[in-house]
């Protein structure tokens, strides 16, 4: 994307092709082109000087000297500019720290914003933001690359957590049309960015079957209700977003009638973020407990890693957690260990599409060995952002299969979930956001009494920011 | 039509005489973004006596980044042609070289003379300038203009001598009047005098 572009723009066709010969031969414009090539020479441009060279030899093919001259320079160390390009195809081919090399040695020529552009990109690619720093303000100061140096600069602020600079500079990286849509987008991000996060969500709907009763089966009939939920959170990374760090989150979920289904839960949790070039890996410890119809429910310890990596243009991601699941004595045959882990891949084929599968394999070791499961599935996610809105889908299958027969049920179970997700954001104001969603789900088993089907329309307003 | 357009354009217009062809490569080259090839074209046209190859000289190589060339390429200050266009580029190399009162001198020039997409332009980099230029300067900044003056002038590059030392003169007549005693300038006073 953008670090293409910029390669692109600077790099040129292969100065030491062989010359074709530019018509009938033309001695004069042959020493024409022969002096000016001198001339570059003893300026040391050698690019210049390789240009004027093959001019020379295409108006002339006899001319001697400018071939033995040509092939001097072709056969010589890089010169400054040689370097440039050098470094420019190692950039392009992701070998950073041999580019930083090669820019090295064109920039001891003299200064150049461009060549400091370049190698404070490479800087950053690799994790080295002081470095990356210093070069791109160089940068900076030359306005005709001021946008992308800013941009960069940007990136290097999201880095180290500092939200609000970062937003500030992808702002002024606007003004460059060619990175209007992606410094737009981080600069949203950004603000939601920093050593402290706020979020909030409120939000107000209506559950087509808020007790999960089956259709048509006697006995149970499912019941609707008006619900609204509040969730938010707040995360400490006192060293921005690769160090640790503590979250606290709380939810509450009420029906409006429905008083017995209200879940209420405060999570504490604390954990590491690992940040490096093309990658990322998050530890994670956390505490939750749940209140269900106002009684205590359920409180687990949950150990979680999950990291991905990028690989060419796809993000290959993957999640490992397990809960330790305590639950009141009323529910105590489901108390146990509960392990899921999933596999993602994620690309973005044009810039403002997302598109991410994933494959996921549970595992609920429960006490009571009639409610064990085994489950596994693919999920799908579409995410499409326009100006300020953003978009989202998403799709999941699970297969679940119980191990042991339930007496109660007369049955082993076999269950199949399949969920549906929508949702459509649009940016209010700085932070805000309204939000209008849309969940549902369809249970299928093989006791007729746990099929089901629920749907859940809801707006809200939600508010992230960073500090 | 975009300022890169417009030059073109007057490059085309402009050609006449032995080195009229090489003017036209130039240009062609220039529109296309090979600066190089502009460059070489533009210099073998100066050879062939086409008197405003030079200026465009100036710009191709305000494009490759080598500033105090262009600003050679330009030519003196006060026997420079005086198309708009041509001003914005030695505006441009001018900053390049870190020589930001010739900037905004040149930019101030541009005035009412070009159209209206230039004149943002040349605005903006102002601006630019305005903000650098409001920032005292410190006496590293002064030495290391003067040094630069006296290393082009050993060099017999008189041009951009006299722009160093132009620059490095216009700049202490910004700096705030030193106390006696006080050659570093570090007295904070609004009077001069140390507290």
């Amino acid at each position: 994307m953008t670090l293409a572009l910029l390669v692109l723009a600077l790099a040129a066709a292969d100065p030491c092709a062989p010359v074709e010969p530019a018509g009938a031969p033309d001695p004069s414009a042959a020493t024409a082109y022969r002096a000016v090539a001198e001339e570059e020479l003893a300026r040391g441009a050698f690019g210049a000087a390789i240009v004027a060279y093959r001019a020379a030899l295409a108006s002339d093919p006899a001319d001697d000297h400018s071939r033995r001259a040509l092939h001097g320079l072709c056969v010589a160390p890089p010169a400054p500019e040689d370097s440039l390009q050098q470094g420019l195809h190692l950039m392009d081919a992701g070998d950073y720290r041999e580019a930083i090399e090669a820019f090295r040695a064109a920039r001891a020529a003299g200064p150049s914003p461009s060549t400091a552009l370049l190698q404070g990109i490479c800087h950053y690619e690799l994790g080295e933001d002081t470095e990356a720093t210093e070069l791109l303000r160089e940068a900076e100061a030359y306005a005709p690359h001021r946008g992308e140096a800013r941009y960069y600069l940007g990136l290097v602020a999201l880095r180290a957590g500092a939200g609000a600079e970062a937003a500030s500079l992808f702002e002024s990286a606007r003004g460059n049309p060619s990175l209007e849509r992606a410094a737009s987008d981080l600069a949203r991000l950004a603000r939601q960015d920093g050593r402290v996060v706020v979020s909030l969500l409120a939000e107000s709907g209506w559950d087509s079957n808020v007790n999960l009763a089956p259709t048509g089966e006697p006995g149970l009939t499912p019941e609707s209700d008006g619900v609204w939920a509040l969730t938010g959170s707040v995360l400490l990374r006192p060293r921005g977003s690769s160090g640790p760090f503590l979250r606290a989150s709380g939810l509450l979920h009420e029906p409006l009638r429905l008083g017995a289904f209200e879940v209420r839960g405060l999570d504490g949790a604390v954990g590491w973020q690992f940040r490096g070039r093309g990658g990322q890996l998050i530890t994670e410890y956390d505490y939750g407990s749940r209140s269900f119809g106002g009684k205590p429910y359920v409180s687990a310890h949950r150990l979680l890693a999950s990291g991905w990596l990028r690989a060419g243009g796809v993000a290959l991601g993957a999640t490992y957690l397990a809960r330790f699941e305590s639950y009141a004595s009323a529910w105590s045959r489901f108390d146990g260990v509960l392990q899921r882990a999933e596999v993602r891949a994620a690309a973005s084929p044009v810039r403002a599409l997302r598109v991410a599968v994933a494959y996921g394999l549970g595992r609920d070791d429960t006490n009571d060995v009639a409610l064990r499961y085994t489950e596994h599935g693919p999920r799908a996610e579409l995410r499409v952002s326009a100006g300020s809105w953003r978009f989202g889908l998403d799709g999941a299958l699970s297969l679940r299969s119980y191990d042991g027969y339930d007496a109660v049920l007369q049955a082993v179970r076999r269950d199949t979930y399949l969920d549906a997700s929508a949702y459509a954001e649009w940016d209010l104001s700085s932070g805000w956001a309204a939000r209008f969603s849309l969940d549902g789900r369809r249970a299928m088993s093989n006791v007729p009494a746990l099929e089901y089907e629920r749907v859940v329309p809801s707006v809200g307003i939600a508010y992230v920011r960073g500090f | 039509m975009n300022a890169l357009a417009a030059f073109a354009c007057a490059l085309t217009l402009s050609t006449n005489g032995a080195g009229e062809e090489h003017l036209v490569s130039g240009a062609a080259h220039f529109r296309e973004g090979r600066y190089a090839e502009a460059l070489v074209e533009f210099r073998v046209a100066e050879k062939l006596g086409v008197r405003q190859a030079s200026a465009y000289s100036g710009a191709s190589l305000v494009k490759l980044e080598r500033f105090e060339e262009a600003i050679e390429a330009f030519g003196s200050k006060d026997g420079a042609a005086r198309d708009a266009l041509i001003d914005y580029y030695r505006a441009l190399a001018c900053y390049g070289a870190r020589l930001y009162v010739c900037a905004d001198e040149t930019l101030v020039r541009i005035g009412e003379r070009s159209g209206p997409k230039l004149a943002g332009l040349a605005a903006t980099i102002r601006a630019d300038v305005a903000a650098k230029l409001a920032m005292e300067p410190t006496p590293v900044a002064l030495q290391w203009y003067a040094t630069r003056c006296a290393q082009r002038r050993s060099e017999g590059r008189a041009i951009l001598a006299q722009a160093y030392c132009a620059e490095a003169s216009a700049l202490a007549k910004r700096s705030p009047p030193k106390a006696e005693g006080d050659p570093a300038g570090t007295s904070k006073t609004a009077s001069g005098d140390r507290p």
